[in-house]
């Protein structure tokens, strides 16, 4: 596979590619609805932040995230701030285990995404519906964590198939 | 024990307090900068409702044009599903369309007599500020069903207008921007509508389940008519926010004996939503004045023509079945004398052969006699040259009573 070092403009591109997925993953939401298939659902968004912000932290800049959760309240119609709080939280998670860790691990950042998750949903789940009264199916939730952890690993190998193998980035 | 505490707040303390190596914000400050947006937002504070607005009024656009490809696969894929479906729905929509069509003229005279009822009863029917918009963003997140319209308070779209395709209700608005709206769909979970169920008018609440459903709620104690094949959902006006009589959905004969849960399946598939009505009910007046009652004046000789004209078909029916009866039975009599003309005919043919015979046995009878006295006048004997006897000259000499002298 060759990698893209020449040409600087697209390496610049490239670069950016993480912010401009995690734009168009609040923006369009990324549903499989029509596919008619029940409780199937997944947040892109929480694996793209918690990879990026565990693996290549200077890919995703906190302000852009912060703005990219301000988006994202405004097109599920949520109160605007929680999306933000959630993903700046699953930062926070990150930089944790980027802190601790000495030999990384795809399992252990694997079970380290399901704790993060469950307990940003929870939060989220909390705050919804004991402080701003929202109505929310808990199957649902519960469904699209599951989704979302398991899709975690098939995310993670094309990211750094992504970032190896075509960009040619070492990671933090 | 204190070196791993500290190990750990060492490492809690530079992921959430220390910049990266590229970061221009920290990451506690930014996560209380959201605290403090989410805690004002709640008391609608008017800065952030302001800051609302205006990404509202760019994030609905951009998603729109983020959402093309993604709503290009959603379509070619529902295209092809479609096609795939295609002999089964039309054979399906040639049934009902038959079926619906033999509906008709009832249906017709049924809706004016609503009308009309719906009059006396001051209920609301009037429509207005009746707005087409197209549907901008369709996301059915499964913590939201709902979806954007591309007109806004621009356009005098209003919270609280209900949202229809057609005929059948599809939500109401529950946003409004300058531009854009949300439409709340019935089956979000968060949607609350009064009901009325037929046959029976029984009144209920109709909640969404996030899911492409929806349940009544609040009927427990009203055991709903069994032996119906279905029970159809509308909408009772209570609260004034919808009219009534707008169709929502229906609820199938399993679902009827079930106490438990009764789900309503929906008239319309939320997903396939491109265009909808957008619109508002007022309250007439004061129904009963001098206007009105020329408009229940003409409703009447409205509904007494369509009555009229379907007595009148129905007169025309029975005529044209006495007349169907009259041609068959005419046909029958006509087969009957058919058959007695072709009986007459052959009796006719033996009587004209027994007549024939007859005259022919009385030609002989006559030519007997004569022979008697004048046969020795015509026999050939060996003194004259008469004619031999059985020959045709002998009998017309016979018959002339001897041979006739030049």
């Amino acid at each position: 596979m060759t990698r893209i070092t020449e040409n600087s403009i697209t390496k610049y591109f490239y670069s950016y590619t993480p912010i401009i997925l995690l734009f168009i993953s609040v923006l369009n939401e990324f549903d499989f609805n029509y596919l008619g298939m029940d409780y199937f659902s997944f947040n892109f968004s929480y694996i793209l932040i918690f990879y990026y912000s565990l693996k290549k932290s200077q890919s995703l800049g906190y302000g852009l995230i912060f703005i990219a959760g301000l988006f994202n309240d405004v097109v599920l119609s949520m109160p605007l701030g929680i999306s933000s709080l959630i993903y700046l939280l699953i930062c926070g998670f990150a930089a944790y285990l980027r802190n601790i860790t000495l030999r990384p691990s795809l399992i252990k950042d694997w079970i380290f995404f399901l704790i993060t998750i469950s307990v940003v949903n929870s939060l989220l789940y909390t705050i919804l519906t004991f402080i701003l009264s929202f109505k929310i199916d808990y199957f649902y939730f519960a469904a699209n964590t599951i989704f979302t952890f398991l899709l975690y690993i098939i995310f993670s190998y094309l990211f750094d198939f992504y970032e190896n193998k075509i960009i040619g980035r070492a990671n933090d | 024990m204190a070196p791993s505490r500290d190990d750990f707040i060492i490492a809690i303390r530079s992921a959430f307090l220390k910049k990266g190596n590229q970061q221009r914000f920290s990451l506690l400050g930014l996560i209380f900068f959201s605290i403090i947006f989410l805690t004002l937002g709640s008391f609608n504070f008017k800065a952030i409702d302001y800051l609302k607005i205006g990404i509202k009024e760019i994030v609905y656009r951009s998603s729109f044009i983020v959402s093309t490809p993604e709503n290009f696969i959603k379509n070619n894929f529902l295209k092809f599903s479609d096609h795939l479906n295609h002999y089964k729905d039309y054979k399906k929509l040639k049934y009902e369309l038959k079926d619906l069509k033999s509906k008709d003229l009832s249906k017709t005279i049924i809706n004016l007599e609503n009308v009309k009822l719906k009059k006396l009863i001051d209920d609301y029917f009037i429509t207005s500020n009746e707005i087409f918009a197209k549907v901008l963003i369709d996301k059915q997140s499964p913590f939201l069903r709902s979806f954007i319209l591309n007109k806004g308070s621009k356009n005098n779209i209003k919270l609280g207008m209900a949202v229809l395709d057609g005929i059948h209700l599809v939500g109401k608005v529950v946003e409004v921007n300058y531009l854009t709206s949300r439409v709340l769909l019935l089956s979000d979970i968060n949607a609350k509508i009064p009901v009325s169920l037929q046959p029976g008018d029984i009144q209920a609440i109709m909640s969404g389940t996030g899911k492409e459903k929806g349940i009544l709620q609040y009927i427990k104690n009203i055991n709903l008519i069994k032996n119906t094949k279905e029970i159809l959902v509308y909408t009772s006006g209570a609260g004034g926010l919808f009219k009534s009589g707008i169709p929502i959905g229906k609820i199938k004969e399993a679902q009827i004996s079930n106490n438990n849960e009764r789900i309503v399946d929906f008239f319309i598939d939320f997903s396939q939503l491109k265009y909808v009505k957008v619109l508002s009910f007022s309250k007439e007046k004061s129904p009963l004045q001098e206007p009105n009652e020329d408009e229940i004046k003409s409703l009447n000789i409205q509904i007494a023509e369509m009555n009229a004209a379907k007595e009148t078909i129905k007169v025309l029916l029975g005529e044209k079945n006495i007349s169907k009866e009259i041609r068959i039975k005419i046909e029958e009599e006509n087969n009957l004398l058919k058959n007695k003309i072709i009986t007459l005919q052959k009796t006719m043919s033996l009587a004209k052969k027994t007549i024939t015979k007859h005259e022919d046995q009385k030609k002989e009878i006559k030519f007997l006699e004569l022979n008697l006295l004048y046969g020795h006048k015509c026999r050939k004997s060996n003194f004259n040259r008469l004619y031999k006897v059985g020959t045709p000259e002998y009998r017309t000499c016979v018959l002339n009573k001897g041979q006739k002298k030049n």
